[in-house]
Order: C-alpha cells, then sequence, then structure tokens
C-alpha cells in the first residue's frame, strides 16, 4: 500500500507540475496582456513601459522559473486586474465553488441514485428505459438554458426563490439543481451497471441461499460494491466540474473560482489564471487520491493487486 | 459502509453550518440594490480602465467639478469657480468645509497631491493619459490652485469632471496598495465592505457637505448573465440596471414592477473602413467605395425596426451632445442607384469583395442585428461582404489596436464622458492613433489647432470644418448615437443620465 | 466471444458476469431491444432532416427580414404560416435554422467523436498493452487532460487560429480522448494476459499484429457503445463553447450558437431558445437510447 501511495504522489505533483507549464505556455501563446491592460489612448512608449514594469520583456523560461520559485511559497505574484495578491483572489472563491460542487454532487446522488436502482432492479424493461431517459433528461439541455428556465419559473414568476445570489440556503437550490441534473445521467449509469454486476456475483447467490431476505441482500452487500464505481466517477466528476460550474456561476451571479478564473483568461491576467489553475488541480488531484485510497481499502480485489 | 455513510453526512451538515452569513443591516427600505454586469479591479478609480470605476468613484469621491444633467454643462462641485489667466494657466477656487470621510479637512494640498500621485510617471496611474497636459500643480493657498499646462489646453474643464479628489494624508501615509481597496473620498457614500466580483455595500456619508442621498445604504451586484439581471428586476432583487438591450424593453414595461428609461448618451456608433490601409491594401482607400458604402445602407430605417428609434442619427463621428457638433450637416441619405454608379466609377463594376470583422454586443446592444441589417443593404448595393466575428471583446480590442481589423469594422466610442469634439477626433480619426483607421493631413492640422486654442468661438469653427473634411471624404461609415436603456423599478425615481453615470445619491423612493 | 487468429474460443472478455443474455434468435434480440430500435430509427430521421436540410428546409437560414423579426410561432397571435415556428431577433425563419443547424451540430459532433476516439484508443492499447513507463506516462498525461480546465484550452486554441468549424471539431477532439483512453487501457490490461493473447506472441506475433488484430477487435463494442454517447455530450459541448463566444460563428446556424443568442430573449420571445433547445433535447435523448441499445445488443454486461 505504501508503494502504491508514493507512486502516486509522485505522479500527482508530476500532474500538478505538467498543468502549470501548460497553462503557461498556453497563456503566453494567447495573446498581449500589456495591451488589454492599458487604458485606449496609451501610447507606444506607456506600452513599452508596462511591458518592462510587468516583467514581460523577459525570456519565457525566467519567467516560469520565477512564477515557479514563488508558487512553491505560495506566492503566486499579484493580478494585474484585481490588484491584490492572486492566492488570496483565487482563495477567496474557492469556498463557494466547493459547496456548490458538493451540493450539485448530492442532488446528482439524489436522483441517480433511486434511478439506477430501480433501472438495475428491472433491467430491460421499460422502467429501465425509463430511468435512463430521467436522468439524461438533466443533461440533454444545456446548463444555461435550464438555468435560466428555473429562475423564469421559480424567481420571476412564482416568487419563490432568489433568482441569484449567494448567501442563504435558498440560493442553492436552483444552482445546485442544475449542476446535478447534469451530472446525474453518468453517475446513474454506474449504479445500475455496478449494481447488475454486483447482483450476479457469487457471494449475491450464496446470501440468497442463506435464506436473507432479498431487500437485505440488495441494500447490504450489493450496494456497498456498486459504490465503488460511483465514488470513482464522482471523484473524477469533480475535476470536470469547471466546465459546469462556470456556466451554473454566470448564470446565478455566484461568487466561485469558476468565473473568476474564466474572467481571468479572457483578461489575460496571468497570475490568477496560473494560481487557479495549479490550486484547482491540486485540490482535483488530492481528491482522486484520497478517492483511489478509500476505494483500494474498500474493494479487496484492488487491494490484492497493489 | 454505513459508518462512511454517516462521517459523510455529518460532515455536509459542518459545511452547511459553515456557511457565511450575510449579516442583515439593511432594510428593503432604506436600501437601494444597483446592478452590474462586471466587477471593478480597484477603488482606485485612477488606476482603472473600467466604466464601472468611473461610475462607482462617483458615489464615494467628488469631482472638482461636475456635469450638470439638467443643462449638460460643467458645474462646480468641489472647485467653487475657475478661470485661465493666460493660455498655460489656470487658476481653480476651492470649497470650503469639506471633509474627508476620515475627518480630514479638504484642502488645495489634496488637489495638488492627487494630481502629483496621478502624473508621476513612475507610477502605474492608467488616468495619467488623459491629464498629461497638466505640467505642474501649485498651491496659491488653503484654498486656491494653480494648473500651469503644456501649450493651451481647452479641454481642461472638462477634464475636471474626470478626476476624483484624494486625501493627501491618504496618499502620503497608507500608500497605493492599501487604497485599492479602501476609499477614503469626500463623498455621499462611503464604503462599508467589498466581496470581490460578488458585491459592495456602501452607507450614507450622514456628514457630506452637499445634498443627503435619502437611501442609507447602497448594495452594488455583479450580475453577469444579462438574463438573470432581468430576472432580478422583475421579481425584486435589484432596483437599477443599465444597458437594458432594446428587444427586452417591454418585458420590463409590462411587467407591472419595473420601468425602462432612456437617454441619449455621448457613445457614438459606425463602422471603420480602413482608408489609411492599416491592415494592407483594400477598396476603401479610394473615396469613391467609402461614399458608396455610406449611401448602401438605409441607416434610419435600421434605427427605426431594429433599434426601436433608440438611436440618433449622425453625420460624422461627432456626438450632437459633444461641443463643437454641427447641426447644419446632414447625414448621407440611402442612394442604392448612386452607390452603385460610385461603385462602377472606382472599378468595380460588378460589385467588390469586403471582410467585415464584428465583436459582441459588449459597449453596444443589438449589433449583430444591426449588422445583419446593413450588411444586407450593401449588398444590395453591390458589395459582397465575408463576415468574421471575434468571440471576445478583449481580443476584439487587441486586434484593432495592432491594425489587423480592417478593411471594415464595427466600433464605438464612448469619448471617455467628455462632451467635447476633441475626444473622439483625436483618438479614433487622427493618423497613427491606436484606434484610427484614418488618416487625413487637412483633417489632423484641423485637430491640432483645435486643441491648441482656448477660444470657444475658434473651436467652433475649426470643427464645423473638420466635420464637413469628414462628411466629404466618407471617412467611414457613419451611424448613429446610441441611447441608453435603463431598467428601473417602480419602487424608486430615477432618470437616466446622459453621461452613462449611475447616481444613486439621487434616487429616491416613488411616491404612491 | 474472443476474436483470435485460430486460436481456441476463450470465454467473454467481460469476466466475472454470468453468462451473457444474449440467448434467442437475432429478432427476437431485436425485439427486446425495441427501445434501442426506435432510438436508432429516431436518429436516423434527424441525420437525414439534417443531411437533406436543403431541399427540406422552407427558407433560407440566414435571410435576414428585420421588418418581421421576432415574429412568434404560426400557432400564436402575431404568428404567420411562412414562418412556422417563428423568427428570431433578426427576421431569420426558425425552422429552417433549426434544421440546417442539425447539419453543424452532427458533423461536429460525429467528426469530434471520430477524432477523440481514434486518439483515446491508440493511446489506451499502447497503455494498457505496453504497461510500465509507457502506461504511467499516458496515465500521467490523462490525469493532466482531466484536471485542465477544458474552458482554458478552448480559449487557447481559437483564440490563436480563430473561431472555425474545423477549429471546434479539433478543440473537442482533443480534450475528449482521456475517456476513452481509460477505458480501453483498462481492457487491454485484462485481455493482455488471456490464453491466446500468450499463444500469439509465443508465436512470436509481432506486437503491432497483436494488438490491432487479436485486442482491438474485441474492444469494439465498448469503443461503439461510448463514441455513439460521446456524440450527444459534444453537442452539448458545442452549446457551452457557443456560450462563450467560442462556437459556430453567426450567421451559420448550428443549435449551440442559436441557444446562446436566444437566451436573453427566454423572457418574451421565447421561441428563439426553445427550438434548438428542443432539438438538442431529443437528438441527446435519442443518442442515448440508441447507445443503450447498441450496448445491450453487443454486450449486455458493459459497465456503461
Amino acid at each position: 500500500m505504501r508503494r502504491y501511495l508514493v507512486r502516486q504522489l509522485v505522479q500527482l505533483a508530476v500532474v500538478v507540475v505538467g498543468i502549470s507549464i501548460l497553462a503557461f505556455s498556453i497563456l503566453h501563446i494567447i495573446g498581449d496582456p500589456v495591451t488589454l491592460l492599458l487604458p485606449q489612448n496609451a501610447g507606444k512608449e506607456e506600452y513599452a513601459r508596462y511591458k518592462h514594469l510587468m516583467g514581460l520583456d523577459q525570456p519565457v523560461w525566467v519567467q516560469y522559473w520565477k512564477f515557479a520559485s514563488g508558487a512553491v511559497q505560495g506566492d503566486f505574484g499579484r493580478s494585474w486586474y484585481g490588484n491584490a495578491p492572486a492566492f488570496r483572489l483565487v482563495v477567496d472563491r474557492m469556498p463557494p465553488t466547493i459547496y456548490l460542487t458538493l451540493a450539485g454532487l448530492g442532488v446528482a446522488l439524489l436522483i441517480a441514485l433511486p434511478l439506477g436502482i430501480l433501472a438495475a432492479l428491472k433491467r430491460h424493461s421499460f422502467v429501465d428505459t425509463l430511468c435512463t431517459l430521467l436522468a439524461v433528461a438533466g443533461q440533454a439541455m444545456p446548463i444555461f438554458w435550464l438555468g435560466i428556465m428555473l429562475i423564469i419559473i421559480f424567481a420571476v414568476r412564482l416568487r419563490l426563490l432568489p433568482a441569484s445570489g449567494y448567501g442563504t440556503w435558498q440560493n442553492f437550490v436552483m444552482p445546485a439543481f442544475c449542476l446535478g441534473a447534469f451530472l446525474a445521467p453518468i453517475t446513474m449509469r454506474l449504479v445500475r451497471s455496478g449494481l447488475i454486476e454486483v447482483m450476479n456475483m457469487e457471494f449475491i447467490k450464496t446470501a440468497r441461499a442463506k435464506g436473507v431476505g432479498e431487500r437485505m441482500v440488495v441494500v447490504k452487500h450489493a450496494f456497498r460494491n456498486a459504490c465503488i464505481p460511483v465514488v470513482t466517477v464522482l471523484g473524477l466528476q469533480f475535476g470536470q466540474l469547471l466546465g459546469g460550474a462556470f456556466i451554473t456561476e454566470t448564470v446565478f451571479a455566484w461568487p466561485g473560482v469558476a468565473t473568476l478564473t474564466v474572467d481571468a483568461i479572457r483578461n489575460q491576467d496571468f497570475p490568477v489564471v496560473q494560481c487557479a489553475v495549479v490550486l484547482l488541480a491540486l485540490i482535483i488531484v488530492s481528491v482522486n487520491l484520497i478517492v483511489d485510497v478509500i476505494v483500494g481499502l474498500i474493494d479487496p480485489r484492488i487491494r490484492a493487486g497493489t | 459502509m454505513a459508518r462512511a455513510a454517516a462521517l459523510g453526512t455529518a460532515l455536509l451538515i459542518a459545511l452547511a453550518l459553515a456557511l457565511p452569513r450575510e449579516a442583515p443591516a439593511q432594510t428593503k427600505e432604506d436600501t437601494i440594490v444597483y446592478a452590474l454586469q462586471s466587477d471593478i479591479d480597484t477603488w482606485d478609480p485612477p488606476g482603472s480602465v473600467l466604466r464601472e470605476a468611473i461610475i462607482l468613484g462617483y458615489q464615494v469621491f467628488d469631482h472638482l467639478a461636475v456635469r450638470d444633467l439638467k443643462t449638460r454643462r460643467v458645474g462646480p462641485n468641489l472647485a467653487t469657480s475657475w478661470k485661465a489667466l493666460d493660455d498655460t494657466t489656470w487658476e481653480v477656487k476651492l470649497r470650503q468645509g469639506v471633509k474627508f470621510h476620515d475627518g480630514t479637512p479638504f484642502t488645495s494640498k489634496d488637489v495638488k497631491a492627487t494630481f502629483d500621485r496621478v502624473l508621476d510617471p513612475a507610477k502605474k496611474m492608467i488616468a495619467r493619459g488623459n491629464h498629461a497636459k497638466i505640467k505642474t500643480v501649485e498651491i496659491v493657498d488653503d484654498y486656491t490652485v494653480r494648473f500651469r499646462t503644456d501649450g493651451p489646453y481647452p479641454l481642461f474643464v472638462e477634464r475636471m469632471t474626470a478626476q476624483v479628489m484624494e486625501s493627501e494624508k491618504v496618499i502620503r501615509e497608507k500608500g497605493d496598495e492599501w487604497m485599492q481597496e479602501h476609499p477614503v473620498g469626500t463623498g455621499p457614500y462611503k464604503l462599508v465592505s467589498w466581496n470581490r466580483k460578488q458585491e459592495h455595500l456602501l452607507v450614507r456619508n450622514d456628514d457630506y457637505w452637499g445634498a443627503k442621498p435619502h437611501y442609507k445604504y447602497v448594495r452594488i451586484r455583479i450580475i453577469p448573465e444579462q438574463a438573470t439581471q432581468i430576472a432580478e428586476l422583475l421579481s425584486g432583487g435589484v432596483d437599477i440596471m443599465k444597458a437594458v438591450p432594446p428587444d427586452q424593453m417591454d418585458v420590463i414595461n409590462k411587467s407591472g414592477t419595473a420601468r425602462t428609461a432612456s437617454s441619449p448618451i455621448l457613445r457614438t456608433a459606425m463602422l471603420q473602413l480602413d482608408q489609411a490601409a492599416r491592415s494592407g491594401p483594400n477598396p476603401f482607400t479610394d473615396k469613391r467605395v467609402r461614399i458608396a458604402a455610406n449611401l448602401a445602407v438605409d441607416t434610419d430605417a435600421i434605427i427605426k425596426h431594429v433599434l426601436n428609434g433608440l438611436g440618433d442619427r449622425v453625420a460624422t463621428g461627432i456626438n450632437p451632445m459633444a461641443f463643437g457638433w454641427d447641426p447644419n450637416l446632414k447625414p448621407y441619405k440611402q442612394d442604392l442607384a448612386r452607390a452603385k454608379k460610385l461603385l462602377a466609377e472606382a472599378g468595380y463594376p460588378n460589385g467588390v469583395d469586403i471582410l467585415f470583422n464584428e465583436g459582441p454586443p459588449v459597449v453596444e446592444p443589438g449589433t449583430q442585428q444591426t449588422n445583419d441589417a446593413i450588411v444586407a443593404d450593401m449588398t444590395k448595393a453591390g458589395f459582397r461582404v465575408k463576415r468574421n466575428y471575434v468571440g471576445d471583446n478583449t481580443v476584439l480590442v487587441a486586434r484593432v489596436k495592432e491594425g489587423k481589423f480592417g478593411p471594415m469594422f464595427n466600433w464605438s466610442w464612448g469619448y471617455y464622458s467628455v462632451f467635447d469634439a476633441d475626444a473622439i477626433l483625436y483618438d479614433v480619426f487622427k493618423c497613427n492613433e491606436f484606434y484610427s483607421y484614418y488618416c487625413n493631413k487637412e483633417l489632423d492640422d484641423l485637430i491640432i489647432s483645435g486643441r491648441s486654442t482656448l477660444d470657444q468661438k475658434k473651436r467652433t469653427e475649426t470643427y464645423v470644418k473638420a466635420q464637413k473634411v469628414l462628411f466629404d471624404d466618407a471617412g467611414y461609415l457613419f451611424k448613429w448615437g446610441l441611447r441608453g436603456v435603463w431598467g428601473i423599478s417602480n419602487r424608486v425615481e430615477y432618470s437616466a443620465p446622459p453621461d452613462e453615470i449611475d447616481r444613486m445619491f439621487l434616487v429616491t423612493p416613488r411616491k404612491k | 466471444m474472443a476474436v483470435g487468429s485460430g486460436a481456441a474460443v476463450g470465454p467473454t472478455p467481460f469476466d466475472g458476469a454470468a453468462s451473457p443474455d444474449t440467448s434467442g434468435a437475432g429478432w427476437r434480440r431485436l425485439l427486446r431491444l425495441k427501445w434501442g430500435v426506435g432510438g436508432a430509427a429516431l436518429f436516423l430521421v434527424i441525420v437525414l432532416s439534417a443531411v437533406l436540410a436543403p431541399w427540406i428546409a422552407p427558407r433560407d437560414p440566414i435571410l435576414v427580414d428585420i421588418r418581421h423579426r421576432m415574429a412568434p410561432p404560426a400557432w400564436m397571435e402575431g404568428g404567420a404560416r411562412e414562418h412556422i415556428l417563428g423568427t428570431d431577433q433578426i427576421g431569420r425563419d426558425l425552422l429552417s435554422r433549426v434544421i440546417w443547424g442539425g447539419r453543424v451540430s452532427l458533423l461536429v459532433g460525429v467528426s469530434a467523436v471520430l477524432l477523440s476516439s481514434t486518439i483515446g484508443v491508440l493511446f489506451g492499447l499502447a497503455a494498457g498493452y505496453f504497461g510500465a513507463g509507457v502506461d504511467w506516462s499516458i496515465m500521467t498525461l490523462i490525469n493532466v487532460m482531466l484536471t485542465f480546465p477544458f474552458v482554458l484550452l478552448a480559449l487557447a486554441v481559437i483564440a490563436v487560429l480563430g473561431p472555425s468549424l474545423p477549429n471546434m471539431i479539433v478543440v473537442l477532439g482533443v480534450t475528449g480522448w482521456p475517456l476513452y483512453a481509460r477505458v480501453i487501457r483498462a481492457e487491454t490490461l485484462a485481455l493482455r494476459e488471456r490464453e491466446f493473447v500468450l499463444a500469439a506472441r509465443a508465436l512470436g506475433m509481432s506486437h503491432a499484429r497483436i494488438v490491432f488484430r487479436q485486442i482491438l477487435p474485441n474492444l469494439v463494442s465498448p469503443i461503439v457503445v461510448i463514441a455513439t454517447l460521446q456524440i450527444a455530450q459534444v453537442i452539448i459541448l458545442e452549446s457551452f463553447l457557443s456560450f462563450l463566444g467560442l462556437g459556430v460563428q453567426p450567421p451559420t446556424p448550428a443549435w449551440g450558437n442559436m441557444l446562446g443568442e436566444g437566451r436573453v430573449y427566454m423572457l418574451n420571445s421565447w421561441w428563439i431558445a426553445a427550438f434548438p433547445g428542443l432539438a438538442i433535447f431529443v437528438t441527446t435523448l435519442v443518442i442515448n437510447l440508441l447507445g443503450n441499445g447498441l450496448r445491450d445488443w453487443l454486450d449486455p454486461h458493459m459497465k456503461l
């Protein structure tokens, strides 16, 4: 187990460094942040002055080295647009996104678990297809469409929920639902298939032979093992959420790190983009690692393999 | 497994309880809610390029002079009077009895400190270019200041409305970084808190020297998605929003909870034609082709049908509200036959291929629809228009500056809220300027002479000449002055500001 | 049903499961899979309508008519028979745009998926077959791709190369391959130790032959199923890109950019966004039905 952990940690470090290099390179290819930073009537000497002040006239590898050496100490430089340390800007906006992601995952589970179980139990029947369709329905509508529809119905017409913003639990309802609906289909499929696979396994048949009630069989044994692929994918999904989270955050004026990052990308605010990408990568890869460890602990098959 | 589930649930509950609670210090009655699509980057206005920074600066700071919204002329604010002592010296008298939010009295040393800081080349002040004509600021006494300028500076008075007065004590003791997040002004509101890209909270300055605002609190909410802003306006979450797209006006007006108000604004729209060949050789270097383009489009119909009448036709890029505008110059009228004839004369009897670069409707609402209509008209005259859409406004601005956006692209100019012809002529029509694709020595001479004298009568004559030159030469495809549309909740009274600066301190509740 | 050149028929590639439910004659299975067949038929209809767009679309999808802009659908007050589904914000016929939009969306979907599946399968085969260092490098690359923000990559590619249809396909293809790679890698790892592969090695077969002639054919099922489902995913991603302004550029109609443009109008002229949204919705559902059907037909014990 320890060797496995060490290997995974090394991979984690490599991934994070790889991402930071990739992000760095891409940012420098995209364009010219100096032009965007200056007001519309700035002259050519102002341009040169700014470029020098921002350290952008030095060779690329020098810039990367300065960035990397600072980053390791937690100093990601100052945002060129926010005029505050990039680290603080990113960290301030993390909690809303994390809360939203967790809430979204929760909603996804709420939708996917019952549908997945039902579909697995009634495999190949009409119910199975219906459950799949219901799960897919949430993803088949682009999030911004779903989000705006929800706002129109629940905030404008019915006045039940606030249209946007962050602060009370009512603010969570619609955005979490949008995210959850987005994640539900893949989660549901995995619950279903994991359950199917496990239901046919030997120890289930043994349990049945022992006369334990059918429902107990399902709940106790099958469920436990079906969780494994679900937990794995949820760990994966946590990483892919930047796309879905960005749209949800924009539509619902959610003060999260996804909108911060995309704005920074558009503004070519290098320090913030790099900081956000690296920190997010760290979180995502760590979550995946924790998930892998937990799964390894639960599932004896994998443990034997390491 | 059950244990894991229980642990997970407990964790979730703990996280839920740890959620931030908004401290509801305000009630609905004493708070006004204003929506912005994007947040400012700093509360130190001279350090920002953003219009939002100008607007928010008006709430917390004062200026030496401000525009009177009814007469549209510049009037006293922190300065009580001013006069030009000679061609290069302006003397300004300051108001007495004004205090900063921290209690320090406002005197001439604050004016000097503010300008010295902005003009200092070692600092990164964005606003420096706007005031570069000022050489030095001298203190005569506690309430009198003299500005020495580099040559005659006729825009001095207008530009007084474009610089907030900051505290010398704060500049000296706290420094630039602190000032980004802690604005200390003399204005009608004070900053209470700032959650970046989410919300600002302002509270009334009860020691304000001028008319006190009615509403005690101002909440400035950042809502990036326009549909959400409108939904919030309709459901009562927002009281004032700006830049309502013309197509959404009837939704708001029919809602019963809010209404729209519009006002002509300085921003003027046009299609830039690459006469100066910055992007390479192209048909628009020929004057006949440019005139043909202007003659091809039925601009009045577009304003009427696509913008629902919310635009003011202009003959050139000079806005009707700007000093120097010539009311006697009539714009081009659509004449397809003459357009085709001119194209043939220019060597394109079978039409001509043109690339049209466009961008998103960030500052000019409805561009997609109006551009589609313009292209349709131009096609009728023989222009074969190929369209290229750039989805990102920041990228677009960069390409324009680099000279890569010709031969034809959509453009508008906000004048920096300076109601003067020079504010557009210099930046958008002069040779070799970043945002200009036009080069005409005759016009350049007129522009220079226009800004080199304080004699307003002479300047008016110069600008009339300049407009004639531009019009006859069909410098660009001229469109219209924009009208800003605001969405206003029915629980408040508010009028649309022609300088696009929203003043929360003027908002009052609606009488039932 | 392993496919090996001359080797003995081995058990199914997915061990640990009970006997496959593939009994019965072909047509009886098809009957059981009626939802899948229905999905396939509907999908065919959608594809045909996209292919035949120039003939079945009632009007020109990019013809501007500002005097009739934002006309409601024909059955509503203010609607007209010329525009059955109404017109958009500059007067273009919505029905024609939805039909033509299908072309772009499907083209992007299929091409991007072809690209990502090819890349992903190749990487997955390499990782699973060669193991050790190759596997580790590819897995690291996969992890980097999966944690790298899709938005940043999209912005980068499109900002540099310009927003166009081929560039969009490249972006979507390049970001989609990790999923295939993971699955194919896992299956390849399992297959690698199987008898027929070991036998082939003993016979001195080259790696390439083993990979492409023995292992790959067994993976056709998961590849096909994942690819089918990914088409739906890519169509949704295209709408994301349009939301960012990086998608298919106007005036070319694509469901994604029609939705993006129409979203402000959802408050009053709701049909501008509703019909392209409905098109995406139905197509995605139909593709999922088809994918499920394929899965159940090819091998019911697949994880997806």
